[in-house]
Protein backbone atom coordinates (compact mmCIF):
# COMPACT_ATOMS: atom_id res chain seq x y z
CA UNK A 1 0.00 0.00 0.00
CA UNK A 2 2.88 2.33 0.70
CA UNK A 3 3.59 4.72 -2.13
CA UNK A 4 7.20 5.18 -3.14
CA UNK A 5 7.79 8.90 -3.25
CA UNK A 6 11.33 8.48 -4.49
CA UNK A 7 10.12 7.76 -8.00
CA UNK A 8 8.33 11.08 -8.29
CA UNK A 9 10.31 13.68 -10.23
CA UNK A 10 11.42 16.53 -7.99
CA UNK A 11 9.74 19.24 -10.06
CA UNK A 12 6.37 17.64 -9.52
CA UNK A 13 6.44 19.13 -6.04
CA UNK A 14 4.90 17.40 -3.05
CA UNK A 15 2.40 14.71 -3.98
CA UNK A 16 -0.10 15.29 -1.22
CA UNK A 17 -2.40 12.52 -2.29
CA UNK A 18 0.37 9.97 -2.05
CA UNK A 19 1.43 11.32 1.32
CA UNK A 20 -2.10 11.12 2.69
CA UNK A 21 -2.53 7.62 1.31
CA UNK A 22 0.70 6.59 2.95
CA UNK A 23 -0.28 8.12 6.24
CA UNK A 24 -3.65 6.34 6.17
CA UNK A 25 -2.02 3.05 5.31
CA UNK A 26 0.39 3.45 8.20
CA UNK A 27 -2.40 4.35 10.60
CA UNK A 28 -4.44 1.37 9.49
CA UNK A 29 -1.48 -0.91 9.97
CA UNK A 30 -0.74 0.57 13.37
CA UNK A 31 -4.33 0.05 14.55
CA UNK A 32 -4.48 -3.48 13.20
CA UNK A 33 -1.19 -4.23 14.90
CA UNK A 34 -2.41 -2.79 18.19
CA UNK A 35 -5.61 -4.85 18.14
CA UNK A 36 -3.77 -8.01 17.24
CA UNK A 37 -1.22 -7.30 19.94
CA UNK A 38 -3.98 -6.93 22.55
CA UNK A 39 -5.60 -10.20 21.57
CA UNK A 40 -2.29 -12.01 21.55
CA UNK A 41 -1.29 -10.57 24.94
CA UNK A 42 -4.57 -11.86 26.34
CA UNK A 43 -4.04 -15.27 24.80
CA UNK A 44 -0.42 -15.33 25.94
CA UNK A 45 -1.30 -14.53 29.54
CA UNK A 46 -4.05 -17.14 29.67
CA UNK A 47 -1.86 -19.72 27.99
CA UNK A 48 1.01 -18.94 30.35
CA UNK A 49 -1.21 -19.25 33.40
CA UNK A 50 -3.29 -22.16 32.22
CA UNK A 51 -1.06 -24.37 30.09
CA UNK A 52 0.64 -26.10 33.01
CA UNK A 53 -2.75 -27.23 34.32
CA UNK A 54 -3.87 -28.83 31.07
CA UNK A 55 -3.44 -32.57 30.99
CA UNK A 56 -5.49 -35.50 29.80
CA UNK A 57 -6.56 -36.08 33.36
CA UNK A 58 -7.63 -32.46 33.80
CA UNK A 59 -9.78 -32.60 30.67
CA UNK A 60 -11.43 -35.93 31.36
CA UNK A 61 -11.92 -36.41 35.09
CA UNK A 62 -14.49 -34.78 37.39
CA UNK A 63 -13.50 -32.43 40.21
CA UNK A 64 -12.45 -34.00 43.51
CA UNK A 65 -12.28 -32.95 47.13
CA UNK A 66 -15.14 -30.47 47.08
CA UNK A 67 -14.08 -28.85 43.77
CA UNK A 68 -10.63 -28.03 45.08
CA UNK A 69 -8.80 -30.61 42.96
CA UNK A 70 -9.27 -32.92 39.97
CA UNK A 71 -10.39 -32.02 36.45
CA UNK A 72 -13.20 -30.33 34.58
CA UNK A 73 -14.49 -33.27 32.52
CA UNK A 74 -18.19 -32.81 33.38
CA UNK A 75 -18.00 -29.10 32.53
CA UNK A 76 -16.53 -29.80 29.10
CA UNK A 77 -19.09 -32.50 28.45
CA UNK A 78 -21.90 -30.22 29.63
CA UNK A 79 -20.75 -27.39 27.37
CA UNK A 80 -20.51 -29.75 24.40
CA UNK A 81 -23.99 -31.13 25.16
CA UNK A 82 -25.44 -27.63 25.40
CA UNK A 83 -23.84 -26.68 22.09
CA UNK A 84 -24.92 -29.83 20.29
CA UNK A 85 -28.58 -29.36 21.20
CA UNK A 86 -28.43 -25.65 20.44
CA UNK A 87 -26.87 -26.41 17.05
CA UNK A 88 -29.60 -28.92 16.19
CA UNK A 89 -32.42 -26.60 17.27
CA UNK A 90 -31.10 -23.22 16.18
CA UNK A 91 -29.74 -24.11 12.73
CA UNK A 92 -33.00 -25.12 11.01
CA UNK A 93 -35.04 -22.46 12.83
CA UNK A 94 -32.54 -19.72 12.08
CA UNK A 95 -32.16 -20.64 8.41
CA UNK A 96 -35.94 -20.80 8.06
CA UNK A 97 -36.25 -17.36 9.62
CA UNK A 98 -33.55 -15.93 7.39
CA UNK A 99 -35.19 -17.39 4.28
CA UNK A 100 -38.52 -15.86 5.26
CA UNK A 101 -36.92 -12.47 5.79
CA UNK A 102 -34.94 -12.56 2.55
CA UNK A 103 -37.48 -14.10 0.19
CA UNK A 104 -40.90 -13.02 1.26
CA UNK A 105 -42.71 -9.71 1.40
CA UNK A 106 -39.65 -7.86 0.27
CA UNK A 107 -41.14 -4.41 0.41
CA UNK A 108 -43.63 -4.79 3.20
CA UNK A 109 -43.49 -2.75 6.34
CA UNK A 110 -43.85 -5.94 8.37
CA UNK A 111 -40.64 -7.29 6.87
CA UNK A 112 -38.75 -4.12 7.75
CA UNK A 113 -40.18 -4.22 11.25
CA UNK A 114 -39.16 -7.86 11.61
CA UNK A 115 -35.66 -7.14 10.40
CA UNK A 116 -35.24 -4.30 12.85
CA UNK A 117 -36.57 -6.49 15.68
CA UNK A 118 -34.18 -9.34 14.93
CA UNK A 119 -31.28 -6.90 14.70
CA UNK A 120 -32.26 -5.50 18.08
CA UNK A 121 -32.47 -9.01 19.52
CA UNK A 122 -28.95 -9.72 18.24
CA UNK A 123 -27.74 -6.84 20.39
CA UNK A 124 -29.76 -7.72 23.48
CA UNK A 125 -27.58 -8.46 26.54
CA UNK A 126 -27.23 -12.18 27.33
CA UNK A 127 -28.61 -11.73 30.84
CA UNK A 128 -31.97 -10.73 29.34
CA UNK A 129 -32.07 -14.09 27.55
CA UNK A 130 -31.17 -15.78 30.81
CA UNK A 131 -34.04 -14.13 32.68
CA UNK A 132 -36.44 -14.73 29.80
CA UNK A 133 -35.46 -18.41 29.76
CA UNK A 134 -35.97 -18.59 33.50
CA UNK A 135 -39.43 -17.05 33.28
CA UNK A 136 -40.65 -18.96 30.22
CA UNK A 137 -38.85 -22.31 29.96
CA UNK A 138 -37.87 -23.03 33.54
CA UNK A 139 -41.01 -21.73 35.29
CA UNK A 140 -43.85 -21.35 32.80
CA UNK A 141 -43.17 -24.53 30.80
CA UNK A 142 -41.92 -26.23 33.97
CA UNK A 143 -38.78 -27.59 32.33
CA UNK A 144 -36.99 -26.77 35.57
CA UNK A 145 -33.32 -25.80 35.63
CA UNK A 146 -32.30 -28.32 33.03
CA UNK A 147 -30.43 -29.18 29.86
CA UNK A 148 -33.67 -28.76 27.94
CA UNK A 149 -34.28 -25.24 29.28
CA UNK A 150 -30.64 -24.44 28.49
CA UNK A 151 -31.05 -25.61 24.89
CA UNK A 152 -34.16 -23.50 24.44
CA UNK A 153 -32.57 -20.40 25.96
CA UNK A 154 -29.30 -20.74 24.03
CA UNK A 155 -31.30 -21.38 20.85
CA UNK A 156 -33.13 -18.08 21.33
CA UNK A 157 -29.79 -16.46 22.07
CA UNK A 158 -28.17 -17.78 18.85
CA UNK A 159 -31.18 -17.32 16.56
CA UNK A 160 -30.89 -13.60 15.72
CA UNK A 161 -27.31 -13.91 14.46
CA UNK A 162 -28.16 -16.99 12.38
CA UNK A 163 -31.26 -15.30 10.94
CA UNK A 164 -29.33 -12.17 10.02
CA UNK A 165 -26.37 -14.00 8.47
CA UNK A 166 -28.72 -16.25 6.51
CA UNK A 167 -30.60 -13.23 5.21
CA UNK A 168 -27.35 -11.48 4.30
CA UNK A 169 -25.94 -14.60 2.63
CA UNK A 170 -29.10 -15.04 0.54
CA UNK A 171 -28.85 -11.42 -0.57
CA UNK A 172 -25.42 -12.15 -2.06
CA UNK A 173 -26.85 -14.77 -4.44
CA UNK A 174 -26.41 -13.22 -7.91
CA UNK A 175 -29.59 -12.17 -9.66
CA UNK A 176 -28.39 -14.08 -12.73
CA UNK A 177 -28.58 -17.39 -10.89
CA UNK A 178 -32.12 -16.76 -9.66
CA UNK A 179 -33.26 -15.62 -13.10
CA UNK A 180 -31.52 -18.60 -14.67
CA UNK A 181 -33.41 -20.96 -12.41
CA UNK A 182 -36.78 -19.30 -12.99
CA UNK A 183 -36.19 -19.18 -16.76
CA UNK A 184 -35.60 -22.95 -16.67
CA UNK A 185 -39.10 -23.29 -15.24
CA UNK A 186 -38.03 -24.05 -11.67
CA UNK A 187 -40.56 -22.97 -9.08
CA UNK A 188 -39.66 -20.32 -6.56
CA UNK A 189 -39.20 -23.03 -3.97
CA UNK A 190 -36.93 -25.12 -6.24
CA UNK A 191 -34.88 -22.05 -7.11
CA UNK A 192 -34.42 -21.33 -3.44
CA UNK A 193 -33.72 -24.91 -2.40
CA UNK A 194 -31.56 -26.01 -5.35
CA UNK A 195 -29.74 -22.80 -6.24
CA UNK A 196 -29.92 -19.98 -3.71
CA UNK A 197 -29.43 -21.97 -0.50
CA UNK A 198 -26.47 -24.03 -1.76
CA UNK A 199 -24.84 -20.85 -3.01
CA UNK A 200 -25.40 -19.13 0.33
CA UNK A 201 -24.57 -22.17 2.48
CA UNK A 202 -20.92 -21.33 3.27
CA UNK A 203 -22.00 -17.91 4.55
CA UNK A 204 -24.86 -19.43 6.50
CA UNK A 205 -22.67 -22.09 8.12
CA UNK A 206 -20.12 -19.44 9.04
CA UNK A 207 -22.87 -17.54 10.84
CA UNK A 208 -24.11 -20.68 12.57
CA UNK A 209 -20.67 -21.60 13.87
CA UNK A 210 -19.81 -18.08 14.96
CA UNK A 211 -23.07 -17.73 16.88
CA UNK A 212 -22.49 -21.16 18.44
CA UNK A 213 -19.06 -20.01 19.55
CA UNK A 214 -20.67 -16.99 21.14
CA UNK A 215 -23.27 -19.17 22.84
CA UNK A 216 -20.60 -21.56 24.10
CA UNK A 217 -18.77 -18.79 25.91
CA UNK A 218 -21.71 -17.06 27.54
CA UNK A 219 -22.52 -17.79 31.17
CA UNK A 220 -25.55 -15.53 31.46
CA UNK A 221 -28.12 -17.39 29.33
CA UNK A 222 -27.44 -20.65 31.16
CA UNK A 223 -26.96 -19.10 34.59
CA UNK A 224 -30.55 -19.56 35.77
CA UNK A 225 -31.73 -22.05 33.19
CA UNK A 226 -29.37 -24.98 32.92
CA UNK A 227 -26.37 -24.77 35.18
CA UNK A 228 -25.12 -26.70 38.13
CA UNK A 229 -21.86 -25.86 39.81
CA UNK A 230 -21.07 -28.81 41.97
CA UNK A 231 -20.46 -31.74 39.61
CA UNK A 232 -18.25 -34.45 40.98
CA UNK A 233 -19.42 -37.25 38.69
CA UNK A 234 -20.42 -37.89 35.11
CA UNK A 235 -24.16 -38.48 35.35
CA UNK A 236 -25.26 -41.18 32.88
CA UNK A 237 -27.04 -39.82 29.82
CA UNK A 238 -30.67 -40.75 29.35
CA UNK A 239 -33.98 -39.08 28.60
CA UNK A 240 -33.96 -38.11 32.25
CA UNK A 241 -30.83 -35.99 31.66
CA UNK A 242 -32.94 -33.59 29.61
CA UNK A 243 -34.66 -32.51 32.80
CA UNK A 244 -31.50 -32.27 34.85
CA UNK A 245 -29.08 -29.36 35.09
CA UNK A 246 -25.60 -29.67 33.58
CA UNK A 247 -22.23 -28.32 34.58
CA UNK A 248 -20.62 -26.15 31.93
CA UNK A 249 -17.43 -24.18 31.43
CA UNK A 250 -18.65 -20.56 31.54
CA UNK A 251 -20.69 -21.12 34.65
CA UNK A 252 -17.84 -23.01 36.31
CA UNK A 253 -15.57 -20.03 35.60
CA UNK A 254 -18.04 -17.46 36.90
CA UNK A 255 -18.96 -19.37 40.03
CA UNK A 256 -15.50 -20.76 40.74
CA UNK A 257 -14.04 -17.29 40.64
CA UNK A 258 -16.75 -15.93 42.93
CA UNK A 259 -15.86 -18.39 45.65
CA UNK A 260 -12.23 -17.61 46.36
CA UNK A 261 -10.22 -20.19 48.12
CA UNK A 262 -12.44 -23.09 47.16
CA UNK A 263 -11.31 -23.58 43.59
CA UNK A 264 -7.58 -23.06 43.30
CA UNK A 265 -6.48 -20.45 40.80
CA UNK A 266 -4.63 -22.79 38.48
CA UNK A 267 -7.83 -24.79 37.87
CA UNK A 268 -9.65 -21.59 36.86
CA UNK A 269 -6.86 -20.64 34.43
CA UNK A 270 -6.88 -24.12 32.98
CA UNK A 271 -10.65 -24.04 32.45
CA UNK A 272 -10.33 -20.55 30.98
CA UNK A 273 -7.76 -21.74 28.45
CA UNK A 274 -9.91 -24.77 27.62
CA UNK A 275 -12.93 -22.57 26.89
CA UNK A 276 -10.93 -20.19 24.72
CA UNK A 277 -9.40 -23.04 22.73
CA UNK A 278 -12.89 -24.53 22.26
CA UNK A 279 -14.27 -21.26 20.88
CA UNK A 280 -11.13 -20.71 18.77
CA UNK A 281 -11.51 -24.17 17.28
CA UNK A 282 -15.09 -23.34 16.34
CA UNK A 283 -13.98 -20.13 14.64
CA UNK A 284 -11.18 -21.88 12.79
CA UNK A 285 -13.78 -24.43 11.70
CA UNK A 286 -15.91 -21.61 10.31
CA UNK A 287 -12.97 -20.24 8.31
CA UNK A 288 -12.07 -23.66 6.95
CA UNK A 289 -15.66 -24.28 5.83
CA UNK A 290 -15.77 -20.92 4.10
CA UNK A 291 -12.49 -21.23 2.21
CA UNK A 292 -13.11 -24.83 1.19
CA UNK A 293 -16.58 -23.99 -0.10
CA UNK A 294 -15.21 -21.03 -2.03
CA UNK A 295 -12.63 -23.23 -3.67
CA UNK A 296 -15.26 -25.79 -4.61
CA UNK A 297 -17.31 -23.24 -6.48
CA UNK A 298 -14.51 -22.26 -8.82
CA UNK B 1 -43.21 -1.81 -33.99
CA UNK B 2 -43.23 -3.50 -37.33
CA UNK B 3 -42.29 -7.12 -37.29
CA UNK B 4 -42.01 -9.47 -40.20
CA UNK B 5 -42.42 -7.13 -43.10
CA UNK B 6 -42.25 -9.97 -45.58
CA UNK B 7 -45.55 -11.76 -46.04
CA UNK B 8 -45.16 -15.41 -45.31
CA UNK B 9 -46.92 -18.70 -45.22
CA UNK B 10 -44.97 -19.92 -42.18
CA UNK B 11 -46.98 -20.81 -39.11
CA UNK B 12 -47.20 -18.15 -36.42
CA UNK B 13 -46.13 -19.48 -33.03
CA UNK B 14 -46.18 -16.33 -30.94
CA UNK B 15 -48.42 -13.36 -31.42
CA UNK B 16 -48.54 -10.33 -29.17
CA UNK B 17 -51.73 -8.31 -29.07
CA UNK B 18 -51.47 -4.71 -27.84
CA UNK B 19 -48.78 -5.79 -25.41
CA UNK B 20 -47.77 -3.03 -22.98
CA UNK B 21 -45.46 -3.28 -20.00
CA UNK B 22 -44.97 -0.58 -17.39
CA UNK B 23 -42.37 -0.49 -14.63
CA UNK B 24 -43.29 1.70 -11.70
CA UNK B 25 -45.97 3.40 -13.77
CA UNK B 26 -43.54 4.18 -16.60
CA UNK B 27 -44.38 2.63 -19.93
CA UNK B 28 -41.49 0.50 -21.20
CA UNK B 29 -43.39 -1.16 -23.99
CA UNK B 30 -46.39 0.36 -25.70
CA UNK B 31 -49.04 -1.62 -27.56
CA UNK B 32 -46.78 -4.02 -29.42
CA UNK B 33 -48.36 -6.22 -32.04
CA UNK B 34 -45.86 -8.69 -33.35
CA UNK B 35 -45.67 -12.18 -34.76
CA UNK B 36 -42.95 -14.75 -34.53
CA UNK B 37 -42.79 -17.71 -36.86
CA UNK B 38 -42.08 -21.36 -36.34
CA UNK B 39 -38.52 -22.60 -36.88
CA UNK B 40 -37.34 -19.14 -37.76
CA UNK B 41 -34.86 -16.74 -36.24
CA UNK B 42 -36.30 -13.31 -35.53
CA UNK B 43 -33.96 -10.56 -34.39
CA UNK B 44 -35.15 -7.64 -32.29
CA UNK B 45 -33.16 -4.46 -32.72
CA UNK B 46 -33.51 -0.88 -31.58
CA UNK B 47 -31.79 1.74 -29.49
CA UNK B 48 -30.97 0.88 -25.90
CA UNK B 49 -33.82 1.39 -23.47
CA UNK B 50 -36.43 0.87 -26.17
CA UNK B 51 -37.91 -2.22 -24.55
CA UNK B 52 -36.30 -5.07 -26.46
CA UNK B 53 -35.43 -6.99 -23.32
CA UNK B 54 -38.77 -6.10 -21.77
CA UNK B 55 -40.56 -7.60 -24.75
CA UNK B 56 -38.44 -10.73 -24.49
CA UNK B 57 -39.09 -11.08 -20.77
CA UNK B 58 -42.80 -10.63 -21.38
CA UNK B 59 -42.77 -13.76 -23.55
CA UNK B 60 -41.78 -16.10 -20.71
CA UNK B 61 -43.37 -13.95 -18.00
CA UNK B 62 -40.05 -13.29 -16.30
CA UNK B 63 -41.30 -9.75 -15.70
CA UNK B 64 -43.65 -11.29 -13.12
CA UNK B 65 -40.68 -11.34 -10.78
CA UNK B 66 -40.30 -7.56 -10.84
CA UNK B 67 -42.65 -6.22 -8.15
CA UNK B 68 -43.68 -3.02 -9.95
CA UNK B 69 -44.08 -4.43 -13.44
CA UNK B 70 -47.59 -4.29 -14.91
CA UNK B 71 -48.38 -6.11 -18.14
CA UNK B 72 -51.38 -5.42 -20.36
CA UNK B 73 -52.53 -6.98 -23.58
CA UNK B 74 -52.04 -10.55 -24.68
CA UNK B 75 -49.27 -12.89 -25.65
CA UNK B 76 -50.65 -15.79 -27.63
CA UNK B 77 -48.54 -18.91 -27.95
CA UNK B 78 -50.25 -21.35 -30.31
CA UNK B 79 -53.31 -19.16 -29.89
CA UNK B 80 -53.41 -19.41 -26.10
CA UNK B 81 -52.87 -16.34 -23.93
CA UNK B 82 -50.02 -16.95 -21.52
CA UNK B 83 -51.30 -14.15 -19.31
CA UNK B 84 -54.67 -15.84 -18.86
CA UNK B 85 -55.67 -17.07 -15.43
CA UNK B 86 -54.41 -20.44 -14.34
CA UNK B 87 -51.45 -20.60 -16.71
CA UNK B 88 -48.77 -22.86 -15.29
CA UNK B 89 -45.54 -20.84 -15.22
CA UNK B 90 -43.36 -23.92 -14.96
CA UNK B 91 -44.91 -25.44 -18.07
CA UNK B 92 -44.68 -22.11 -19.90
CA UNK B 93 -41.00 -21.64 -19.14
CA UNK B 94 -40.28 -25.24 -20.07
CA UNK B 95 -41.69 -24.43 -23.51
CA UNK B 96 -40.03 -21.04 -23.72
CA UNK B 97 -36.35 -21.19 -22.78
CA UNK B 98 -34.13 -18.19 -22.25
CA UNK B 99 -30.46 -17.26 -22.22
CA UNK B 100 -29.23 -13.98 -20.81
CA UNK B 101 -26.84 -11.24 -21.73
CA UNK B 102 -24.31 -12.30 -19.14
CA UNK B 103 -23.63 -16.04 -19.03
CA UNK B 104 -25.04 -17.31 -15.75
CA UNK B 105 -23.94 -20.89 -15.16
CA UNK B 106 -24.89 -22.30 -11.79
CA UNK B 107 -22.04 -22.88 -9.31
CA UNK B 108 -21.98 -26.63 -9.85
CA UNK B 109 -20.44 -29.13 -12.24
CA UNK B 110 -21.04 -28.89 -15.98
CA UNK B 111 -23.12 -32.04 -15.85
CA UNK B 112 -25.25 -30.77 -12.96
CA UNK B 113 -25.84 -27.47 -14.77
CA UNK B 114 -27.47 -29.26 -17.68
CA UNK B 115 -29.03 -32.10 -15.69
CA UNK B 116 -30.86 -29.94 -13.15
CA UNK B 117 -33.78 -29.02 -15.43
CA UNK B 118 -34.61 -32.46 -16.87
CA UNK B 119 -34.12 -34.10 -13.49
CA UNK B 120 -36.57 -31.78 -11.75
CA UNK B 121 -39.08 -31.51 -14.60
CA UNK B 122 -39.13 -35.01 -15.99
CA UNK B 123 -37.75 -37.03 -13.07
CA UNK B 124 -34.99 -38.43 -15.27
CA UNK B 125 -32.01 -40.23 -13.75
CA UNK B 126 -29.17 -42.54 -14.69
CA UNK B 127 -28.68 -43.43 -18.33
CA UNK B 128 -31.65 -41.44 -19.64
CA UNK B 129 -30.42 -38.32 -17.89
CA UNK B 130 -26.88 -38.75 -19.19
CA UNK B 131 -28.18 -39.12 -22.72
CA UNK B 132 -30.24 -35.96 -22.53
CA UNK B 133 -27.26 -34.04 -21.10
CA UNK B 134 -24.97 -35.28 -23.87
CA UNK B 135 -27.56 -34.46 -26.50
CA UNK B 136 -28.03 -30.92 -25.16
CA UNK B 137 -24.28 -30.33 -24.94
CA UNK B 138 -23.83 -31.59 -28.51
CA UNK B 139 -26.57 -29.27 -29.76
CA UNK B 140 -24.79 -26.40 -28.04
CA UNK B 141 -21.48 -27.45 -29.67
CA UNK B 142 -19.84 -27.85 -26.30
CA UNK B 143 -19.69 -31.62 -25.89
CA UNK B 144 -16.23 -32.20 -27.38
CA UNK B 145 -14.67 -29.53 -25.20
CA UNK B 146 -16.12 -30.70 -21.89
CA UNK B 147 -16.84 -34.42 -22.18
CA UNK B 148 -13.65 -35.41 -20.30
CA UNK B 149 -14.39 -33.65 -17.04
CA UNK B 150 -18.12 -33.31 -17.25
CA UNK B 151 -18.81 -34.12 -13.62
CA UNK B 152 -15.65 -32.72 -12.09
CA UNK B 153 -15.27 -29.30 -13.63
CA UNK B 154 -17.40 -26.41 -12.39
CA UNK B 155 -19.47 -24.54 -14.93
CA UNK B 156 -17.83 -21.38 -13.67
CA UNK B 157 -14.39 -22.64 -14.65
CA UNK B 158 -15.27 -22.41 -18.37
CA UNK B 159 -14.41 -19.47 -20.60
CA UNK B 160 -17.05 -16.82 -21.31
CA UNK B 161 -18.05 -18.28 -24.67
CA UNK B 162 -18.14 -21.79 -23.26
CA UNK B 163 -20.27 -20.56 -20.34
CA UNK B 164 -22.78 -19.08 -22.75
CA UNK B 165 -22.93 -22.35 -24.70
CA UNK B 166 -23.39 -24.17 -21.39
CA UNK B 167 -26.38 -21.92 -20.71
CA UNK B 168 -27.70 -22.77 -24.16
CA UNK B 169 -27.30 -26.48 -23.40
CA UNK B 170 -29.01 -26.04 -20.04
CA UNK B 171 -31.94 -24.41 -21.80
CA UNK B 172 -32.12 -27.06 -24.56
CA UNK B 173 -32.07 -29.90 -22.01
CA UNK B 174 -35.59 -29.08 -20.80
CA UNK B 175 -36.85 -29.52 -24.39
CA UNK B 176 -38.23 -26.07 -25.20
CA UNK B 177 -39.79 -25.11 -28.55
CA UNK B 178 -39.12 -21.42 -28.33
CA UNK B 179 -35.73 -19.92 -27.50
CA UNK B 180 -35.37 -16.37 -26.20
CA UNK B 181 -31.90 -14.84 -26.27
CA UNK B 182 -31.18 -11.49 -24.69
CA UNK B 183 -28.05 -10.10 -26.37
CA UNK B 184 -26.35 -13.46 -26.00
CA UNK B 185 -23.05 -12.28 -27.49
CA UNK B 186 -22.63 -8.86 -25.95
CA UNK B 187 -20.34 -10.12 -23.20
CA UNK B 188 -18.25 -12.28 -25.53
CA UNK B 189 -15.16 -11.82 -27.69
CA UNK B 190 -15.42 -11.88 -31.53
CA UNK B 191 -14.47 -15.55 -31.86
CA UNK B 192 -16.96 -16.71 -29.24
CA UNK B 193 -19.54 -14.41 -30.83
CA UNK B 194 -19.05 -16.08 -34.17
CA UNK B 195 -19.46 -19.52 -32.59
CA UNK B 196 -22.70 -18.51 -30.89
CA UNK B 197 -24.00 -16.91 -34.07
CA UNK B 198 -23.38 -20.11 -36.02
CA UNK B 199 -25.22 -21.99 -33.31
CA UNK B 200 -28.19 -19.65 -33.50
CA UNK B 201 -28.47 -20.18 -37.26
CA UNK B 202 -28.32 -23.93 -36.69
CA UNK B 203 -30.89 -23.87 -33.87
CA UNK B 204 -33.21 -21.72 -36.00
CA UNK B 205 -33.90 -24.77 -38.15
CA UNK B 206 -35.53 -26.65 -35.30
CA UNK B 207 -36.64 -23.96 -32.88
CA UNK B 208 -38.49 -20.68 -32.92
CA UNK B 209 -35.70 -18.31 -31.94
CA UNK B 210 -36.01 -14.68 -30.88
CA UNK B 211 -32.73 -12.83 -30.42
CA UNK B 212 -32.34 -9.35 -28.99
CA UNK B 213 -29.29 -7.61 -30.39
CA UNK B 214 -28.03 -4.08 -30.73
CA UNK B 215 -25.90 -5.03 -33.67
CA UNK B 216 -27.47 -4.56 -37.12
CA UNK B 217 -24.85 -6.69 -38.83
CA UNK B 218 -25.50 -9.48 -36.38
CA UNK B 219 -29.22 -9.27 -37.04
CA UNK B 220 -28.52 -9.51 -40.76
CA UNK B 221 -26.21 -12.48 -40.30
CA UNK B 222 -28.43 -14.63 -38.11
CA UNK B 223 -32.09 -13.79 -38.69
CA UNK B 224 -34.72 -14.29 -41.34
CA UNK B 225 -36.96 -11.64 -39.81
CA UNK B 226 -36.16 -8.52 -37.89
CA UNK B 227 -38.32 -6.52 -35.56
CA UNK B 228 -37.37 -2.92 -34.96
CA UNK B 229 -38.40 -1.26 -31.72
CA UNK B 230 -38.08 2.36 -30.86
Amino acid sequence: MAVKLAHKPAEAGVDWEALVARRDALRLRKNALLTTLLVFTLLAVITYKGASTISWEFLTTPPREGMSAGGIGPMIRGSLLLMLGTFLLATPLGIFGGVCLAEYGDRSRIRRFMHASVAALAGTPPIVYGLFGLAIFVLKFQFGVSLLAGWCTLTLFSLPVIVLTTEAALKTVPEGIINGGLALGLSRWQTLWRLALPYAMPGIMTGVILSLGRAAGEAMPVLFTASIYYASTFPALSWESLRQPVANLPYYLAEGYRQPGVVPEHLIWGACLTLIVLVLLLNVGAIVIRTRARRRYL
Amino acid sequence: MIAAMTPTTTKTVIQTVDLSVAYNGKLALKAVNAQFYENTVTALIGPSGCGKSTLLRALNRLNDRIPDAVTQGKVLIDGKDIYARGVNLTRLRREVGMVFQKPNPFPMSIFENVALGPRLHYGLRGRALEEIVEDALRKAALWDEVKDDLKKKSGLALSGGQQQRLCLARMLAVQPRILLMDEPCSALNPISTQEIEELIVELGKQYTVIVVTHNLQQAARISQYTGFLM
